[in-house]
């Protein structure tokens, strides 16, 4: 790898990855979720991936649990693993301790509920737990509170790429030198009857209920639900404080397409802007990057212009890219963080996950997608996630090896 | 309405118990909000499971200077009485 100079302020700042943690509908735990991934499990029945396993209060008290929406709970608890991992609070300075968590639309459940009740009954039906259970910072508030976090707090929205811009706006804020340590992740928890009733309507669900990303036969994706959650922090502050460390965050790019509310703009452009960016800032060339977490969503457009948009960037020369929505659905605002997993795992074993359900090439969608999965990659030392939100809000992330 | 302070004891640990509150089964006329972690948002819920429950309304005055749950249980008994027939 030939280091060129970055484009960002803050450059010479390394950001180190010292927790993680994940609950998905094949796994909880990073570790677990890693090997699912590898052992080509799928957390997808009739036509969508729940966490059914899920209990908040494995990380909660039932009190705090009961007042809070599902999305909260799944972060809480991704956030507790992430965080026992990088053994906060610790001895960090907890006014320097900062919750970057997100959701593509936050408690949903609570909003329907609520709704209903407030039809039904009036004003005195309403819960007095409503706001405070639906709105999308409430995720960040309650990780703040378990954690004792006094820096800053907040949330991110950006739907399907909230996870990725959380994790780059953290490492955005350790570089500015707000914060040592980031709490920073995705959480979304939207497999309700109306959310799912207007994807539908969309057209942007799978009919057939497979999640079949670049497959010629794809008709959309599936949903899941779930939470990923990372602790960033400064690395020689992690090795002062001898934090075991997973990974880098080297490179965040983001951009928007400016084109449609839903559809990617056709000639890419958005994508790649935001995959140059993360390697700019990672001061790395293509040819630096070993794999590719693709948005891979399964859906016609995604699957089609990103690959034009890795086209782009990698000149021919695209390593190989595979898609962890294959084995858990979309997880819309949890998806670039749990895939951040995916990648840290990948980069710390030298193994591929696999795109699973991959059947039948598709000319527009041309790529290595390691169907045939996992795949050992021994050299691997930089890898880049994609995620893109409806919005055209794009977001790519690079990690390197620790 | 004949309403006992053991009613109205018992509807209490009921909607204490319902809204999670730990050791709500064990609550006492002695135990204050603070003892048994009750916040404002808490109470809400309390009053209106009160409100249904007895057919009463609690206004925020009432509310304000009850700090413990001997004190909602006098105002219970209070606003029942007040409300039943002559």
């Amino acid at each position: 790898m030939t280091p060129r100079a970055s484009t960002h302020p803050g450059e010479n700042i390394e950001i180190a990855i010292t927790g993680r943690g994940v609950v998905s509908s094949i796994a909880e735990g990073p570790d677990a979720f890693f090997d699912a991934l590898l052992d080509r499990q799928s957390g997808i029945v009739d036509g969508g991936a729940p966490c059914s396993e899920f209990d908040p209060e494995t990380a909660m008290t039932a009190k705090a649990a009961r007042r809070s929406d599902r999305y909260t709970q799944l972060a809480v608890c991704a956030a507790a693993q992430a965080t026992a991992e990088a053994g906060l609070p610790g001895d960090v300075d907890v006014e320097r301790l900062a919750v970057l968590v997100g959701t593509g639309v936050g408690g949903l459940k609570t909003l329907e509920d609520e709704c209903r009740k407030f039809i039904d009954g009036g004003v005195r039906a309403v819960s007095p737990l409503f706001v405070p259970m639906m709105m999308p910072n409430a995720a960040a508030g309650m990780i703040a509170i378990e954690l004792g976090a006094h820096g800053p707090g907040f949330s991110v929205s950006s739907a399907c790429a909230t996870g990725s811009h959380a994790i780059g706006e953290a490492k955005r804020m350790i570089e500015r030198g707000e914060a040592d340590v980031v709490v920073a992740g995705g959480t979304e928890a939207a497999m309700t009857p109306l959310c799912m009733a207007a994807f539908e309507r969309m057209g942007a669900l799978s009919r057939q209920g497979i999640s079949r990303p670049f497959d010629k036969r794809r008709d959309g994706f599936v949903m899941g639900e779930g939470a990923g959650v990372l602790v960033l922090e400064r690395a020689d502050f992690a090795r002062e404080r001898g934090a075991k460390i997973y990974g880098y965050v080297v490179g965040y790019g983001a951009s928007n397409d400016a084109f449609h509310m839903t559809q990617p703009d056709e000639s890419g452009r958005g994508a790649a802007k935001a995959m140059r960016a993360a390697l700019a800032d990672a001061g790395a060339e293509p040819s630096d990057v070993g794999y590719i977490n693709a948005h891979g969503t399964s859906t016609p457009y995604n699957d089609r212009i990103e690959t034009l948009a890795i086209h782009h960037v990698f000149n021919g020369g695209s390593p190989p890219v595979s898609s962890t929505k294959s084995a858990i659905g979309h997880l819309l605002g949890a998806a670039g963080a749990v895939e951040a997993v995916a990648v840290l795992g990948a980069l710390a074993r030298g193994i591929l996950p696999p795109t699973l359900n991959f059947g039948e090439p598709d000319p527009d969608c041309d790529l290595d997608y390691v169907p045939d999965g996992p795949r050992e990659a021994p050299g691997l030392e930089l890898a880049m996630s994609n995620s893109f939100g409806f919005g055209g809000q794009n977001a790519c992330l690079a990690f390197r090896k620790a | 309405m004949a309403v006992t302070r053991d009613e109205v004891l018992e509807k209490i640990r009921d909607e204490l118990e319902s809204i999670k509150v730990p050791n709500a089964r064990e609550a006492t006329p002695d135990n204050t909000w603070s003892d048994l972690d009750v916040d404002s948002l808490d109470l809400v819920e309390l009053v209106k499971a009160l409100e249904d429950e007895f057919a009463i309304t609690i206004s925020d005055d009432d509310l304000k200077p009850i700090e413990s749950v001997g004190a909602a249980i006098d105002l219970t008994m209070r606003l029942v009485e007040e409300g039943a027939p002559a």
